[in-house]
């Protein structure tokens, strides 16, 4: 007899073929294996399609409900969920979208889902309430001599995204862009926050936003500022400094 | 890393709530709690969904306790977290998890089970629940509930899988039975019995869905009424009430219709048989207003309510 790990194995596999596929384990009484199966198949499917719809709804009323449920479906296959958490599903969508073939010619596309998914995922980020003053005076404490070495530390409500697509546009307009061209070469560098009362996308300069980016994957302020500096030899560190510690995204200094 | 972390603060949680006894033996919480389950036995909640949390934060409905879906609450912080802080201050709640996949014969997963516990130890639930089912296997998930083969294998498996997750919440969870479109041909135990049996080898208690019996009765045509006879009546801690659809000569669990009239009647024989017990109306697709789920419980209320005036 097949172990239970075999069954479930087989039933997996089933899962995934074609519906009037014939499983390849037995099924009690005189019951069509197939129809039976074929109601696990079209639930499962469905069940991803509602969920992925929730997250990425600016995605599915762009290309439609038709093309967004085939979508929906071969990203399931290709990349099936290792989480038994269906909010932690559908990280990859946006990589995997540039790869679809009948939705590759929208390149904006990939990038509006990473914007879709860092709302979703500030959403459930941790609430470290803001605390500007506090990242203030631990900052105006650190040795003159020590500021280059330090690090900032931004907010878990928090992310950033950027594309050389007006993305922002297109999720706020929620419609095709027909032209698939890039409106510039610095189109959308966007900081996305959760604050008290909401989600905040804000838009941020070419220097801010590479400063940020520096600081987020663990760059000194010394070499953050020269990021910055390379996007715009003009950056004006104090103000930037000011107005993210002021808004909350940056959360903390993290000695060097 | 943040894995670690919500594990240790999980942890932590856990050696606050596990009480130990004179005898040595660890007393779950849900015996301290027993007032909280005297206050529900026999009273008829709604399960609270996403389009209804704003309404009933605001308006504070007179329902006597509320059920969530655990993962949906997993989250490091944000506003649905907010929500259930919030209602936890008025209303009893449960903890009803999808996803733990308690019949798979991959290991158990424990940063799944870290984030119960973190939430059980922030919200301190008057009751926990897990599905009768598996739900990924290799690695790979399914986000579904799939049917176990009621095999002697397969019931060892989940006595010691529910014996897992009980030691790592520190308090006793309860099982439901699930809706299922096919059997394995292996199965050699009755689902009733595997359910019972289930209940009295690992301690766990019961949370019986009238309905998937109903939906099981008619899909693999067995007596559902032989089902109830089978269950030992003090393992019942909960039942749920949902509606299905017809789809050929199939029962489908879709929780998208009203309680239909002979789910309602296979609950009175189960309640003339259990005795009064917390009774939730689940709705998750074509979710209708508030009320009409309000208006479902009070049916439910009414037979509880009747049976305690034959008890009397």
């Amino acid at each position: 007899m097949p172990s239970l790990a075999e069954l479930q194995q087989r039933f997996a596999d089933a899962l995934y073929a074609p519906e009037g596929a014939i499983p390849a384990f037995a099924v009690a009484g005189a019951a069509p294996a197939p129809e039976r199966m074929d109601i696990y198949r079209r639930a499962i499917f469905a069940n991803y399609r509602k969920a992925l719809a929730a997250t990425y709804p600016a995605i599915r009323q762009i290309v439609g409900d038709a093309a967004f449920a085939a979508a929906v479906n071969a990203y399931v296959r290709a990349q099936p969920s290792a989480s038994g958490d269906l909010n932690d599903y559908g990280d990859t969508f946006g990589a995997f979208l540039a790869e679809h073939p009948p939705l590759a010619a929208l390149r904006y596309l990939p990038d509006v889902a990473r914007l879709e998914w860092a709302i979703d995922e500030v959403n459930r980020a941790a609430d470290d309430a803001p605390a500007p003053e506090r990242v203030l005076e631990a900052l105006a404490a650190v040795a003159p001599e020590h500021l280059a070495g330090i690090g900032l530390r931004l907010s878990a409500r928090c992310r950033l995204v950027s594309s050389a697509y007006p993305i922002l546009e297109i999720w706020q307009a929620r419609a095709s862009d027909e032209t698939g061209a890039p409106a510039d070469a610095a189109a959308a560098m966007l900081a996305v926050r959760r604050d008290p009362d909401g989600i905040v996308i804000e838009r941020l300069p070419g220097d801010a936003f590479a400063w940020l980016a520096a600081l987020a994957s663990g760059a000194t302020l010394a070499r953050a500022i020269d990021a910055a500096q390379r996007a715009d030899a003009a950056f004006d560190l104090g103000r930037t400094l000011h107005s993210q510690i002021g808004n909350g995204t940056i959360a903390a200094i993290v000695e060097g | 890393m943040r894995q670690d972390g919500r594990q240790v603060r999980a942890a932590e949680g856990l050696s606050e709530n596990a009480l130990t006894s004179a005898a040595g033996r660890t007393v779950r919480p849900a015996d301290s709690s027993s007032a909280v389950d005297r206050a529900l036995r026999g009273a008829a909640g709604v399960g609270l969904r996403s389009p209804h949390i704003r309404k009933v934060r605001s308006e504070r409905p007179a329902i006597p306790w509320l059920e969530v879906h655990s993962e949906n609450y997993f989250a490091d912080g944000g506003p649905a977290v907010a929500a259930l802080d919030d209602l936890r201050t008025d209303y009893p709640l449960s903890l009803h998890g999808v996803g733990m996949s308690l019949g798979s014969a991959d290991p158990l997963d424990r940063a799944h089970l870290a984030k119960l516990a973190r939430l059980a130890a922030r919200v301190e639930p008057a009751l926990v629940s897990e599905h009768l089912c598996w739900s990924g296997i290799g690695g790979r998930h399914f986000n579904d509930l799939l049917p176990l083969p009621y095999t002697e294998e397969a019931l060892a498996h989940v006595v010691a899988r529910v014996g897992e997750v009980q030691d790592a919440l520190g308090r006793d969870i309860l099982v439901e039975n699930v809706s299922t479109y096919l059997a394995f041909a292996e199965a050699t135990i009755p689902e009733w019995e595997f359910v019972a049996e289930l209940a009295r080898r690992s301690g766990c208690g019961l949370l019986l869905d009238v309905n998937n019996i109903h939906v099981n009765a008619v899909n693999h045509g067995f007596d559902p009424d032989r089902y109830l006879a089978a269950i030992p009546a003090d393992k019942v801690a909960e039942i749920h009430l949902a509606g299905f659809d017809r789809s050929g000569d199939y029962l489908i669990d879709t929780h998208g219709a009203p309680v239909a009239p002979e789910v309602w009647a296979l609950y009175a024989r189960a309640i003339a048989r259990f005795g009064p017990r917390p009774t939730l109306i689940e709705w998750d697709l074509d979710i209708p207003e508030f009320e009409v789920l309000a208006r479902e419980a009070a049916t439910a209320q009414a037979i509880l309510d009747d049976s305690h005036a034959i008890a009397r």
